[in-house]
């Protein structure tokens, strides 16, 4: 092993894997990237623009989509009147954050029961939680359309903020769980011999040192809130809904919106992208995680 | 090391609340179950009564069914196969210290911001037969002809698979990464003062150790690779000639583009039959390794 | 925990949210000058506030004609007294929403935008109201003012329907207010047909010989089309071709509604066109949706294109189209009896049973439709073509639309509007047909099995479907 070890520090074999490291890094940028780069020069074309065939990178760019999802000024080209864009794109704000927030409460404690606790139907229950991500909206969405109308829950964010936790509950209750049992129960028993109630050790020592997790949990979460579409499609009226069913409407009867359509986008990955730069510095590994011992 | 509380109410007080915000979810779903069990056209209430399995048995009948079946079956096993292998592979990426290491984290996260159906609409431009596609134009330079992404039948299946990759991958590396940010450290260290090599390393401690989040994410892959819906039905609508036509897709053409409620739902629970089963295998796997690694 | 970095993002989150919101209040709408057309409106003899502090919802699918109605709303909110809230989507997420409510009689949308093949749908279980009564009413209508013959005759007949199933379009009540006339023409590359020396078709035979000219000599794709395994695939230039080529005679089910898709004449025209989308259209013909066809065109990326004439608006705008001023308009080619019977769409308004307030919804889709309104929707918003003879005769529109392909397109559209009429044999299961029928274009597309193969298995499943809903013996 000893001589694998040293094969592996040889400097010629280090510049192979450096090289190879960013070859790497160069397609995981073009991959993901492109999709990006080209929605961006979308949104910043004129109609005729797009049907450049091949497709051209140079080009008079126009600030006239932005405008028109902001302020509605149009140059001629599609007059709308009150753009709801901005409305939209508040409610997904509103939206998707009660969504997380209330996952993650009731998440946190669900999946500290799951993790740290022995009691009958333990297993049965956590596989009925994920069982709620099972289903195909299909099976929901008629039947929750009329539940909706008859409370009085339809185009209200409470209503939605409900409905997006079939989306985000089950994933955050299995994601958590997962974390909280990476922590050594050394660590727990050290605290409640400290005299910390189950609440002290919730707060105190889980939590803290499962912040990666716990991060990641709010972040896929926001996200797959943010994007959900066929639930808000169905269960909000024109004052609730999110972007994503804003972002559709750019498709009308006789042309397609392609520049609005991509500024509507870009412009809605805005605050996704602001969360995930916040919360980066939490994914990273605790410095406290090696010294248990 | 078994964990035995005591204490009999505080786990179930514990569960409640997420158990009160999904409860409310049953009904919608049983009225879902039991609608596939009648003959529900929105149009024609006075047809409907409750059919049993009579729907469920019209489908077997189906040629389509059949095909939808394999290929929801297949297509699943095919894209969290890929999706989890190269999601390890940036995980391990993202994990090591590279510089520029968060800018490439935050970059990777993005195909995750955009909406699916936003997603497909943009990638079924970029994918246009000719060289007015990004795609067919980037490879024009390399000499390879224009590829028939959407329009011929096996092109298309691997489409739809780029597009729910593109989509799909950074959420399996954000899972396997903060899991990987989770790894006890003592472990390493061992093995370091053992004078062993990356490649034992990675095989003997972190794979196993990762395990875990390993099935969790290809148990949240499988669930969605499953149902997958808005890149199909934004791209291909289930074409050319049912090649892409998974059950999900049926579903909603008999259920909302021909409003026959009772076959809608059959399919739709044909699929959930799927998911659960997908599901209940993959979660005891992930019970034994997660008891496994709890050291 | 929050750092100083976390902060000032926070911070401006919160500044570019108070910023959305800002930008999201209309500016107030100028009072005097809706006082003048208020006055239009008030020239009718009705009285316009009779349903006072009503509400109305109005789901609306999106289209000019939409898009002109939104900026007037405040004005028609002054004007009556109801407060009108809206909801628009795109097509195919509008019906979805739609039908969910209509289906459960929940009454969220009143006013509805719907149009002839639509209205089969709902009529069978009851789901929308005859607007006859409301137009008879003088308390509620004007007929003087409002002009309903202004509309063109082909436009109301197609709104009208007896709900028999397999018959009766034309007759019975009236359903809906058609805001639009939609039917399908033949736009080509008079360019490329000139440098050529093509001869323009009139045959379904000329029309694959020029597709595959232009395929040789200009290397475009020489016709595109739709081709997504959906109804609309068949529903514009496909249906208006097979009707044409079979010089009307043809239907898709026959008067004992069995399925004619194996008929020797519908084989032939579909062989013929699924060869000639092989042969000389688009690689990706079977995933291309109607703007993806639209958008080649323009682009200039094919020679010809059978579907709605409409479409012209954009070929001829320079703003949204590579081929502006280079296009040419016919008719769509005919059978041995030389008349196309191009089909026909009008989108619509009508109303929903479940409407609590009835009046209230009629006021508004008099106000809606009325002369003035649709003038407003054509001029300023584009919406074509009009549905009003007034509107169309109109000096302004008329220089507009005659511009388009040198008058030829003006020329053409009235000449088809004489023989265009709704394609389809109505009945509810429209869409599923339709839906099986582009399935079996594909099979066909991909030599899966031979046209007539294909359309027998298509014509045994539509009976199949027929008899399971009861439509047929």
């Amino acid at each position: 092993m000893s001589g694998r070890a040293a094969f592996e520090e040889r400097s010629a074999w280090r510049w192979v894997r450096g090289g190879g490291l960013v070859v790497a890094a160069l397609v995981l940028v073009v991959w993901t990237i492109l999709p990006f780069f080209w929605i961006l020069i979308t949104s910043l074309k004129e109609p005729r623009d797009m049907l450049s065939v091949p497709p051209t990178f140079v080009f008079r760019p126009t600030t006239e989509n932005y405008e028109a999802i902001f302020i509605g000024r149009q140059r001629g080209l599609y007059a709308s009147a009150r753009p709801d864009f901005p409305r939209f794109f508040v409610n997904s704000v509103i939206i998707s954050s009660g969504a997380v927030v209330l996952s993650v409460v009731a998440g946190v404690l669900a999946a500290y029961a799951l993790a740290r606790y022995t009691f009958p139907l333990k297993e049965q229950l956590a596989f009925l939680f994920l069982s709620f991500r099972f289903a195909p909206f299909i099976t929901f969405l008629i039947p929750l359309y009329i539940l909706y109308q008859r409370l009085g829950l339809y185009n209200t964010y409470l209503g939605l903020i409900l409905a997006y936790q079939l989306i985000t509950l089950p994933f955050t209750i299995w994601m958590l769980r997962s974390f909280f049992m990476e922590i050594p129960l050394e660590v727990e028993e050290a605290a409640k011999i400290d005299g910390c109630s189950w609440w002290g050790v919730l707060t105190r020592v889980i939590l803290p040192l499962s912040l990666p997790g716990v991060a990641v949990t709010v972040i896929l979460g926001f996200m797959f809130s943010w994007n959900a579409f066929n639930y808000p499609l169905m269960l909000a009226g024109r004052q609730t809904f999110p972007v994503t069913v804003g972002a559709i409407q750019f498709i009308s009867y006789e042309q397609v919106l392609w520049g609005q359509m991509a500024a509507a986008s870009l412009v809605a990955v805005v605050p996704q992208l602001l969360l995930s730069l916040l919360v980066q510095k939490y994914i990273v590994r605790g410095l406290t995680m090696g010294a248990v011992r | 090391m078994a964990r035995r509380r005591p204490e009999q109410l505080v786990p179930y007080v514990l569960l409640l609340p997420a158990f009160l915000l999904l409860i409310g979810m049953l009904y919608p779903f049983c009225l879902g179950l039991y609608y596939s069990l009648t003959s529900y056209y929105l149009q024609y209430p006075h047809l409907f009564r409750v059919v049993w399995l009579g729907n469920y048995l019209a489908l077997l009948t189906e040629p389509v069914f059949v095909y939808s079946v394999e290929f929801t079956v297949g297509y699943a096993l095919v894209a969290v196969v890929i999706q989890v292998g190269l999601g390890l592979a940036v995980a391990l990426f993202l994990h090591a210290r590279i510089p520029g290491r968060s800018v490439l984290r935050a970059m990777m996260l993005m195909p995750l911001m955009m909406p699916p159906v936003i997603t497909a609409l943009m990638w079924k431009i970029m994918m246009a037969s000719t060289n007015a596609g990004i795609l067919n134009y980037g490879l024009s330079f390399v000499g390879i002809g224009p590829i028939n992404w959407l329009g011929a039948v096996n092109s298309a299946m691997v489409s739809i698979l780029i597009i729910d990759t593109w989509g799909n991958l950074p959420f399996v590396a954000l899972i396997l990464l903060g899991g990987l940010q989770s790894l006890p450290g003592e472990p390493y260290e061992a093995a370091r003062v053992d004078g062993a090599a990356g490649w034992d390393v990675f095989r003997y401690i972190t794979l196993p150790l990762l395990k875990p989040f390993i099935i969790l994410a290809v148990t949240f892959r499988a669930m969605d690779a499953l149902r997958i819906f808005d890149v199909i039905y934004a791209t291909t609508l289930g074409g050319p000639a049912d090649a892409t036509m998974n059950l999900h897709m049926r579903a909603f053409f008999y259920a909302f583009q021909w409003y026959q409620m009772g076959t809608g739902m059959a399919y739709a629970v044909v699929l959930l039959a799927l998911v659960f089963a997908a599901s209940y295998v993959l979660m005891g796997y992930w019970r034994r390794a997660a008891e496994r690694t709890a050291l | 925990m929050v750092t100083w970095t976390g902060r000032r993002l926070v911070a401006w989150l919160v500044v570019w949210l108070c910023l959305a919101l800002g930008a999201g209040e209309a500016p107030p709408a100028a009072h005097a000058q809706d006082d003048a057309s208020l006055a239009y409106f008030r020239q009718a003899k009705i009285n316009w506030r009779q349903a006072e502090g009503q509400k109305l919802t109005i789901g609306l699918n999106k289209h000019p004609f939409t898009e002109s109605l939104l900026p007037l709303i405040p004005q028609f909110e002054r004007l009556s007294g109801i407060k009108v809230d809206y909801l628009i989507l795109p097509e195919q997420e509008y019906f979805s929403k739609l039908v969910a409510d209509l289906s459960q009689q929940r009454g969220e949308f009143t006013v509805i935008m719907t149009g002839p093949m639509r209205n089969w749908q709902y009529v069978t279980p009851g789901w929308i109201v005859p607007l006859d009564t409301f137009l008879n009413d003088p308390k509620l209508t004007d007929r003087a003012w409002y002009k309903l013959d202004d509309f063109y005759p082909a436009l109301i007949a197609a709104n009208r329907w007896s709900g028999k199933v397999g018959g009766g379009v034309g007759e019975g009540p009236l359903y809906s207010i058609p805001v639009l006339a939609e039917s399908y023409i033949l736009a080509y590359r008079k360019d490329l047909f000139d440098q050529y020396k093509i001869k323009v078709p009139t045959t379904m035979e000329e029309m694959v010989d020029a597709a595959r000219l232009i395929k040789k000599n200009a290397g475009i794709d020489g016709i595109v089309a739709r081709g997504t395994p959906s109804v609309s695939t068949v529903a514009t230039g496909f249906i208006s071709g097979i009707k044409s080529y079979t010089d009307g005679k043809w239907n898709e089910l026959d008067d004992k509604l069995n399925p004619t898709f194996h008929d020797p004449r519908s084989v032939k025209f579909t062989q013929m066109w699924v060869d000639m989308m092989r042969e000389s259209g688009p690689a990706n013909w079977a995933n291309m949706t109607w703007y993806d066809a639209m958008e080649s065109f323009a682009a200039g990326q094919a020679g010809m294109i059978v579907d709605a004439d409409f479409f012209a608006a954009t070929y001829e705008d320079p703003k949204k189209s590579k081929v502006a001023g280079k296009v040419g308009y016919a008719l769509v080619p005919s059978g041995s009896g030389g008349k196309p019977f191009a089909g026909l769409w009008t989108w619509a308004l009508g109303m929903s049973k479940a409407t609590k307030n009835k009046e209230a919804a009629w006021l508004f889709i008099q106000w809606a439709t009325s002369p003035q309104t649709l003038l407003n929707a054509t001029l300023e918003y584009r919406n074509y073509n009009p549905s009003r003879i007034s509107v169309m005769t109109n000096p302004k529109v008329q220089q507009i639309m005659g511009a388009w392909g040198n008058g030829s397109y003006v020329k053409t559209q009235q000449e088809n509007l004489k023989t265009a009429r709704v394609a389809w044999v109505p009945h509810p299961e429209r869409t599923r047909l339709g839906d099986i029928w582009a399935r079996a274009l594909h099979e066909i597309y991909f030599k899966r099995a031979s046209a007539e193969e294909a359309l027998k298995k298509a014509s045994a499943e539509i009976d199949k479907v027929l008899v399971e809903v009861g439509l047929k013996k």
